[in-house]
Order: structure tokens, then sequence, then C-alpha cells
């Protein structure tokens, strides 16, 4: 379990990593926080002729409030999500998904950007991503541009990521301060990847649902964004909702499948009521406010 | 932290004296030792389960710049170097190889062995080794291996051991009369011998010394194993283990990987590391486990046992440590119970899957099957499980018995601890909370279990032998002990200074123990069996009383009383009643090593005393448990809410000890009911080959343990038990037992390990579980390597030449063993001589045609009448031996010679 011979660099900007990555033809692989990808190499199951690591890269690590929105640094490590008064205050639900991602010792390490990057479809912050409608900016030698989170993932460890690209910031849109979070996940033990997770945001105006953004992890080859169920609870009164219909609506959208850890039969029953249960404790817990 | 005491030492809390170094990071482990010049191992493996090997190619990893040589088969095999068990006898009727031969019977097999500057440089090189492989078919599930032509050249068929007979007569007579009959097939998985160190191994040679580092359970135990296994008289074998991280069983003694690499030294004249990655611990380490066993038993309406039977099997793997079908686990299925009669039948299964090893607890199948069993026939019965449990434990009244099997009992006490763990646990008042938690959609469960461990075995076979203490108070006063025990977190350097220190009457301070050198002290097999407290505890005990004997006579010369007069506390040597007439244990040592003189007349100079202890043959631990589970019913998650162990472990030497050893136990024991699960694919593909997919316990699945202790004193010096397995033991039928409470009201929990959120919502949904498709039928069987043996059959035609001597061997459980027998006949009169290591031994018998008959008696490991009925074809023979309770063992033979006349 030692990595096959690689070159490593240390860039400490933006745009020597971007030369970087460009130079090396997709032979490159970005190094964040390391928690996915040094067993990865150590395996020898990732075997690149170049390891560009970013972590001396200042400009990368940044919390910040912006047009409307919050904007994340890729190298703000998953620790410092949980700690950070600005997310904790304007994305609660990112800071609870944030807290179900491995273990202390693994998120003092592990970072947004890696875990964004990465596409592991039961792992949390790219469904939260998805979930709350944000966007992510990643620079080329080419070009700056943007790709919405929900068109991200393409499969299982599958990105729009081109090979030469670098995540520059997560760039997540303004959600009022009293909205509705819901998280939920089910794991074998707690901070391996989930059997079936729920994550979610959901404004109320005037008792009415307002706004609403779901996604769904460990529950198809991507992080999957609950549409049909989002469509449905726009509009809705909260009083009459009914959680059951919403919930088979939810899973209409998941692609669960068979693995070691559990039958797609079973994350598909059990995703449905944790979807019941989280979103009738959340508003529960609403109206006793 | 400190580590002086006051007073009595024994039964206290103490801090380990090991635990300031290994929490501090300055264990030495085996990763932790360098030699100048030392290269680097890397294996090449199999990636497939079943083959020949076509073609191997070195070249391009040979010629990899920093590789210094790759080493195979036909390098390794010129040594001659042989793989035995742990009881130093060859593991099956064919050889096992170091490296692979011509054939591949498991992923992950070594074939090749890189040797190279560094680790890097070595795996690169061996990734750049070409195999060509013939793939076939490979065997992988214990139903496979039963149809399955053998796995292995030179098997006659998959089975690698058996042990026990299928029916017996008047067994299922009684099972037949009884008015309840149970009938279940438990299922253990697979398990990952998992321990924080891998193995690991340095061996290095300087002239006819050869000195290997290796993580192991007894230093002692391996560098006897080498010697039997190199067989180099002229080698100097020096074996050397400070600090292991868990052993469990497999690193009882080396296996393929560990003598290729010593090998591989003496052939390279070269120190070489070889250190064990995770995925090589998860995909070609021996590992543990993968049982099943069909029990029936015959009960009355009130639920008292009347007879059993049990049908084992385990997939033992491809090339096994331990190539049994462990007895143990029949001898120990009902011997804590009034259970009149029962039989059984063992088979261990070759597959092409990883070897099995010995792992904690090793025949602890025989108490989840039995446990969870009870407790079905309770709740069949409408019997609440503490009573019946209460009906057929044996209590300290029924004793001294034997049983059925043969098992002399004078002082177990699970019925004690039973009720001893009832005062703590209010099952009337769980069974309200449980009846009100149903009303509210929540589902408790309350599991209890009961059974008795044999621990601190010694003299019945080759390795187990007495521990050894070489013991000495040195001119400086403090106290050393060179001891042949061993810890691989045992922590026995801390408890057995206890046990010197409270007999020498000495500061706990001042009592070093050395262990983890097989040069220094005598032999022991170290960690193997719960023995270490029970033996090397008493040999302490025995080599300091011998000690202080010595000091006192000195003490009474020097101050002119009589040995009476004198007493030890502390360290300071006194007259009793006079405390101002005292010598410190330093001035004592000074006068005896420095100023012989002034010693009693005749006596040696010098503090010091040896002992190895021999204790009675087996010390009974006991125990019942109790554990609350909750079932979360829309997920199938158990939450364990509480957890009580009352065990009896004799005297306790350090409690903390104790409990750790019981809680170590029973997070494994967590982790094999909820978690931990090799697995194959039908290809023969490993399915957990990181800590992604093998989910060991980690401390949110283990809770906060509640211990009781009944100390009842044993009959071996010192009063010890062991406690080493139990929890391991135990466990696992105490949370199943729970788990099938909680879920009562949904139906019957398949008593089949894991028991994932998967399974248990299938039982709550009350729907069959999506089971993996079956291997289509049109799949082919594989085919033999080799055509089986022809049918002999006996005949009474005269003429088959019998006389004369033949090398046979005798399938026992504890391994095949090779036997010289001579025979003569007379008419239809047989006489003979069977010789092996374990002496030799006349007989008489019948012969008739080529039939040979005969009975014998012997008296180890127990007494026991052999019955042999023998075939013989041309200068072949085969047949069986029955050995009694053992039940049948297979014997082979080949003519050595004849006599004429």
């Amino acid at each position: 379990m030692k990595p096959a011979p690689f070159d490593y660099y240390a860039p400490k900007s933006v745009e020597e990593a971007c030369a970087l990555l460009a130079e090396a033809g997709g032979g490159a692989t970005v190094l964040a926080g390391g928690q996915t990808l040094l067993p990865l190499l150590a395996l020898r199951m990732s075997q690149p002729f170049v390891v560009i690591d970013i972590n001396r890269i200042e400009s990368l690590k940044f919390v910040s409030r912006a047009d409307g929105g919050t904007r994340i640094g890729p190298v703000v490590r998953q620790s410092e999500i949980i700690s950070n008064d600005i997310l904790k205050q304007a994305l609660p639900v990112l800071v609870t998904a944030a807290q179900h991602v491995g273990h202390h010792q693994t998120r003092n390490r592990g970072t947004i950007g890696g875990s964004i990057a990465l596409g592991e479809p039961a792992a949390e912050l790219p469904a939260t991503a998805v979930a709350l409608g944000a966007s992510i900016e990643v620079r080329s030698v080419r070009s700056v541009k943007k790709i919405r989170a929900e068109e991200m993932y393409l499969g299982p460890y599958a990105t729009a990521l081109s090979s030469d690209e670098l995540i520059t910031s997560i760039d997540f849109p303004e959600w009022p301060v009293n909205t509705m979070p819901l998280f939920r996940e089910i794991a074998r033990r707690p901070g391996d990847f989930a059997l079936a997770g729920l994550v979610g945001a959901v404004v109320i105006e005037s008792g009415r649902i307002a706004r609403a953004g779901i996604a769904w992890f460990g529950m198809g080859p991507t992080p999957i964004k609950a549409r049909q169920a989002e469509a449905a609870l726009v509009g809705q009164s909260i009083g009459s909702l009914d959680a059951q219909r919403l919930a088979e609506l939810a899973i209409a959208d998941a692609d669960p499948f068979d693995d070691r850890h559990a039958t797609a039969e079973y994350r598909r029953t059990v995703a449905r009521r944790i979807f019941v249960r989280t979103l009738s404790e959340a508003l529960k817990q609403r109206q006793a406010a | 932290m400190t580590l002086h005491v006051d007073g009595a030492v024994i039964g206290r809390r103490l801090p380990r004296k090991e635990d300031a170094r290994l929490l501090t990071g300055r264990g030495t482990f085996v990763d932790d030792v360098v030699f100048p010049g030392m290269l680097h191992v890397a294996f090449v493996r199999s990636p497939i389960a079943r083959g020949r090997i076509r073609s191997l190619d070195i070249s391009t990893a040979r010629d990899l710049p920093g590789v210094l040589a790759v080493l195979t088969a036909t390098e390794i095999d010129r040594f001659n170097a042989k793989l035995l068990t742990f009881f130093f006898t060859p593991p099956a009727e064919f050889p096992f190889p170091l490296l692979a031969r011509d054939r591949v019977a498991h992923v992950g097999e070594p074939i090749a062995m890189v040797v190279a500057q560094d680790r890097y440089i070595a795996e690169d090189a061996a990734s750049l080794v070409t195999v060509e492989y013939e793939e076939e078919t490979p065997v992988v599930t214990i139903a496979e291996a039963m149809r399955a032509p053998p796995i292995h050249t030179g098997a006659d068929s998959n089975v690698g051991a058996v042990i026990g007979v299928e029916q017996d007569e008047d067994l299922e007579a009684a099972m037949a009369s009884a008015p309840y009959l149970l009938t279940r097939t438990v299922r253990h998985q697979r398990i990952a011998q998992s321990p924080m160190e891998t193995r690991g191994v340095v061996a290095s040679k300087q002239g006819d010394e050869l000195l290997v580092h290796i993580s192991c359970q007894s230093p002692h135990l391996v560098a006897r194993y080498l010697s039997h296994a190199l067989d180099q008289p002229h080698l100097s074998i020096r074996v050397i283990a400070k600090d292991v991280g868990g052993g469990f069983g497999f690193k009882n003694h080396p296996w393929r990987e560990e003598m290729s690499v010593i090998v591989g030294c003496m052939l390279l004249g070269r120190p070489l590391k070889w250190i064990e990655d995770r995925w090589e611990n998860l995909v070609a380490a021996c590992q543990a486990r993968e049982q099943e066993m069909t029990v029936r038993i015959g009960l009355d309406r009130d639920g008292k046992l009347l007879a059993s039977h049990s049908d084992y099997s385990l997939n033992s793997g491809a090339f096994p440590q331990v190539p049994d079908a462990n007895v143990a686990v029949h001898m120990f299925m009902w011997a804590a119970y009034k259970m009149p009669q029962c039989g059984f039948y063992s088979r261990a299964w070759y597959s092409n899957t990883a070897g099995l090893g010995a792992y904690r607890g090793p025949w602890g199948m025989e108490s989840l099957a039995r446990e969870t069993l009870l407790d079905v026939a309770a709740r069949e019965l409408g019997i609440d499980p503490v009573e019946i449990r209460r009906r057929n434990l044996i209590t300290k009244a029924d004793q001294p018995c034997t049983t059925p099997l043969g098992i002399p009992l004078e002082d177990i006490t699970p019925a004690e601890c039973l009720e001893k763990l009832l005062e703590k646990f209010d099952v009337t008042a769980f069974r309200a909370e449980q009846a009100a938690a149903r009303q509210e959609g929540r589902y408790l469960g309350l599991g209890i279990a009961a059974y008795i461990e044999p621990t601190g075995a010694a003299g019945s076979m080759a390795p187990m032998t007495g521990e050894f203490v070489q013991l000495r108070i040195e001119p400086t006063g403090t106290v050393t002990a060179l001891m042949s025990t061993h810890s691989q977190g045992h922590g026995t350097q801390s408890t057995m200074a206890q046990v010197i220190a409270d007999q020498l009457g000495v500061a706990y301070e001042d009592v070093q123990v050395f262990e983890g050198d097989s040069s220094r002290g005598g032999f022991g097999p170290g960690a193997a069996g719960s023995r270490q407290g029970v033996i090397g505890g008493g040999a302490c005990r025995r080599a300091a009383a011998l000690l202080k004997e010595k000091v006192v006579r000195v003490a009474a010369h020097i101050f002119n009383v009589s040995a009476e007069s004198i007493a030890i506390d502390n360290g300071i040597v006194h007259i009793a009643g006079a405390e101002k007439q005292a010598r410190s244990l330093r001035q004592i040592a000074e006068i005896a090593y420095g100023e012989p003189s002034r010693l009693p007349p005749g006596m040696e100079s010098g503090l010091e005393a040896q002992y190895r202890y021999d204790p009675p043959p087996v010390t009974y631990t006991s125990a019942a448990h109790a554990c609350v589970v909750e079932v979360d019913v829309d997920t199938g998650f158990v939450k364990i809410r509480r957890w009580l162990s009352c065990e009896d472990c004799g005297t306790i030497i350090n409690p903390a000890v104790v409990e750790g050893q019981i809680a170590g136990g029973l997070a494994q024991a967590i982790g094999a009911v909820l978690l931990e699960e090799t697995g194959y694919d039908d290809r023969g593909n490993p399915l957990a080959v990181t800590y992604k997919d093998y989910l060991l316990p980690s401390i949110a699945d283990v809770p906060d343990f509640e211990y009781l202790h009944a100390c009842t004193p044993s009959q071996s010096e010192g009063g010890f038990r062991g406690v080493g397995e139990g929890g391991a033991i135990i466990g696992p039928p105490t949370l199943v037992n729970a788990i099938a409470d909680a879920l009562a009201p949904f139906g019957e929990v398949p008593l089949d390990l894991p028991l994932t959120p998967p399974k248990l919502l299938a039982v709550i949904e009350g729907r069959p579980l999506a089971k993996p498709a079956e291997k289509p039928a049109t799949q082919p069987m594989p085919e033999p390597i080799a055509s089986p043996a022809e049918e002999v059959t006996p005949h009474r035609e005269a003429g088959v030449l019998v006389d004369g001597s033949w090398k046979m061997v005798l399938a026992t459980p504890m391994g095949p063993q090779p036997m010289t027998g001579h025979f003569e006949t007379q008419g239809g009169v047989l006489k003979g001589t069977l010789a092996s290591d374990q002496g030799s031994q006349d007989f008489e018998g019948t012969v008739t045609g080529n039939l040979l008959k005969w009975e014998m008696k012997v008296t180890k490991p127990m007494p026991l009448t052999l019955k042999y009925e023998l075939l013989i074809d041309g200068d072949t023979l085969f047949g069986k031996a029955k050995l009694g309770i053992f039940g049948t063992a297979k014997v082979t033979g080949q003519r050595a010679s004849t006599t004429t006349g």
C-alpha cells in the first residue's frame, strides 16, 4: 500500500495551479484534504503522474457573503464549516451536513472542495450543494465558468469538471434566516457514508411554502434532486401537508441500488420513512417555536 | 501517573506499567525495527481464486533499479522449509506451500516475493511481474465444497477434517421420543482478524544466528516453531517481539508470508522487512469463523433438556492454520448444562478462500448455537428464558460431576453467575418497561446467556506447557522477572508484577517484568487459550515464594533470630513486632550478592529463583450476561442500551485488566453480530478489502458495560481463572437473544449473522429477505484436479501381504499424526506396534483378507479407546480409527518395508 511514483507540485497561486493542470494534459490529480485521495493512491487505485497540492493557495481559503449569497473557498476544512459563524447564520443545514462527514480527525483535513469534486454519491456535501442550488466556480487556463451543482454530477465519482479545471469557489444562493432545515441520514456507523440520506431547505412565508430545495444522497449514482417533491411543496399550506404523498414523490426521483450494505428496496423503504419523519419533525419544531 | 502502592497489590485496579510507553507512541513494534542494509519485501499475489499458473515472468520486475531479487517457489522451496500447525504437526496429508507453485487456490495467495531497497520500489516491481493463469471455476461456499471435487491435489475430498458421527442410534431414539424437538441452523459469517498492528517480520542473519523480530503471540513458541519448520540443526534462533498490537489467534505462529521472508533472508543474507498492509490483512491473512451448525434439541414440555445432536461445518479456506473441525465446539456445547446425552458431527471444508486461523474463542459457535436455541425453545414452550436456564444449568450443588463427553467438573458457577446478575438486573421491571414501550411503538429486547470456558490448559498438547519465570532481587533491591508470558495488549507486565509484589511483600513500582525475547527465560506458548493469568500468575507466586524464603533465611541469619519471626512489608525486611530491627531489601541484597561470608553456611550467593508452573489440566471460567437493546422498527437499526456482565474468573489480579479483556471481547462480539463480514462473490473475489467495506465496531457502537465479579477461587495456584476469550464467546448469543426478544412480536429472527438492518427490517415487515441470486444451474461445476482414488473394497482372499512396516498418518483433531506401524500376522491374528513421537504401543487384533481390525487404549490427551479398521491395497492402506468422543479419524499409509518368513 504505497503509491506509485508521481511528480508533486505545491503551487501558491490559482494561476500556477491551472498552468500545472494544463501542462499535465489530464494526468494530474488535485490534492486538497487528501482524505479520499491518499488511500486511493496508497491502494494504487489512482495512479496519476502529477499530484498538485493546493493547500498552500491562500486565496482558496475563505468564507464570504456577497451578492446576496455565500461563497466558500474549496480549501475550507469541513471542521471550519462547522465552527464558522457566517455559515451557522446563513447556511445552518450545510453546517449540519458537515457534522455528518466522517469523523473529527478526517474533518480537520477534509475540505468542502475535495468533497464536491470527488462526487461520492453517498456523501453529504455534494447533495447539500445540489439541494440548496449552489453553483461551482471553476477555472482553467482557458476560462472561468460556473457549473450548477445539479449539473455537476454525471455518475459515481464522475463530474462535469474537465481534467484541467480547478474549483475556486462554491457559491450558495441566499436562503432566508428562518429557512426550515431538513437533514437526516442512515449509516451503518456514525461517520460512514449514508445508506440513505436526505438534505434540504424549506422557506415558509405566511404559513405557505414559498421555496424548497431537497436532495437525496446514497439513493442513486449521483446526489439526486427531489424535483417532484419540491414542486409539490411550493405553494402548499403547512397545515395541510401530506408527508406520505410527498415522500412518494421524492422517492420517485431516486434511483437506489443494491450493494454490500443494503438492497435498493431497503434504501427506498427507509428513505421514504426518513422523509416523512424529518419533514414532520421539522414542521412540529417550527410550530412549537 | 504514580505507580506507588501501599498494602496488598493483588485485586487492585492499578495503572498498567506499559501504558505510559504505549499511549505516548514510544512502544517498539516490528515496523520500528531497523537494521543497516535492511531490504523490503512486497508480495505478488493471485488475482484469481483458482487456477493453474501457466507462466510467471519476473524479468521486467528484476530489472527495475532498486530491486535486489524476485524470489518464487523455485528459490524458496530449495530451502525445504515446512509450514506446520500450532501443534507443530503438518497441516494436512499434502504439504502447504510457502509461495504458490503451479497452482493458486485463493485470491491473495502469495506467488512471488520482490526484495527491494524500499517498499515503494518493491510494490512498483511487484506490479511488473506478469503471471498467466488458466482460470478454473472456484469452490467458494461450504455448500459448493460439499458437492465439488477436491480443490487440492493430493486430497481425496474437500473435507479437511471430520470428527463425530452423523447419526447415533441411541441418540436418535432419545430424540424421537422427546416431547418437543427443536431444529435450527445457525450461521456465523466470516470474520477478518483485524488487529491494530497487522502481521510483520524483520528477519536478519549473522553467521549461524537467525534473529527474527515478528508480530506474534509468543516469541518462545515462534522460536520453537521455526526450529521444527526450518530444521537447521546448527542454526541459533532468537525471536523478539517487544510490543504487539493485538493477536487474537492468527499470530500464534508464522504463516506463509512470514516464513517466506525468513527463508528469503537466509537465501539472500540480508535483513528483510515485511509489514502486512491493511489490504493484505483483509485479503490474504488467515480469517475466522464462517461456520454453520444444524442443532437438534429434544426437550420435555417443562423445558428440561433430553438429548441433542449438532451437525457442524466450517469453511476452512484453502490453507487454514487450523485445519481441524475443532472438537472443543462439541466438548463445551452442553458442558455447563444437565444434558443427558448429546452427539455431534463436524466437518472442516477446503475452499478457494483465504485460510482460517484461530480467533478469540475459536470454539465459541457452541455458545452461539446453544444459547440462541434455548431462547427459541423458551419462546415456543412459553417458558421464561431465565427459567429455562435455571432448570438446566449445572449448579455448585451438582458438582463434582462428569459431562456425557467426559469433562470432569468441580467448580463451575454459571448458574451462580446468573443469579448474581439477576440481583443487579430486575427482569420483572424490564418486562413492564418493555410492554409500555411497545404501546408507544418502541421495541425493547432482553438477551440473557450463560456459559463456561476452558482456560489455562496445559499438559495435554505439545505447545501447551506450563509457564516459566526467572525471578531475582537485584543488588539494587528492585525485582526483575523474566517471563514466558507475552502481551499483545494483555498487560502481563503489570498483572505479573502485581502477583510478584504481593507475594514478595515489595512495592508494585519496584517489580519489572521482561518478556518478548525467546533467548531469555524459558519456553511458554504465551497468549493462547486464556492461560497467562492462570499459569503465569501461578509461576510468579511459586517463584516469589521460593525467593522470599531465601530472603527470610538470610535476614534471620543476620538478625540471629528464627525464620518464623521475619516479615517483609513494602520492601522492608524486619523482625515481626520489632519494626526497628529492619533492613531494606537492598541492604539484604547487597549482602546476598557481595558478602557471601555473612550468609548462612552453605547458601549460594545472590537472590534468584525460578519456577515452571504446571496447573491442573483445565481451569474453568463461568459467566452470565444480560443485554438490553432497542430496535428501530422503521430502519432495522439496533441500539444497545445496557449490557451487564457477571463473570467468575476466580481471584482477580487487576479488575481493570479483567474488565478490559471482557470489553474487548464484547466489542468483537458486537462487530460480529451487527457489522463485520468479509465475503466473496461467486468467483471467489473478496468483497471487503478496505475498512470502507469491512465495518469494525467503533467507539460509538460499543456501550459502557457494567461488570460484576463472582470470584470463586480456582484449584490452580493463586485461585486465578482465565478471562481472555469470554466476551467474544458469550457476547454474540447475548446480543442475538436481545434482538430476537425485541422483535418477537413480528416473528423469529434468523440465526444468521450479521443481523444487518436490511435483514432485521425483513423480519419486521414479515417478508422474505431478498437473497443474492443462486448460481445458475448451467454454471459448470469445477473440474476435478486429479481423478479420485479407485475404491478399495474389503475382500476375504488370503495372500494379502500385511507383515512389515508401514508409514501411516492418522488425521486427528489436532492435525495429522505421523506414525510407524509394524504388523505381524499369524492366521487370522494380527499383532503389531504403533509408534509415533508420542510413544509406542503394542496391540493385538484380527486380519480377514485385506481387512485389519484392532483396539488400543491411550491416555493422551485423555483416556480413550481407539478402534482401528484398515484396508490394504497393494502397498497402500487406508481406513479409519474411532477415537471415542473425538469421533472418527481417517488413516492412510504406505508400505515402508516387508518382512518375509
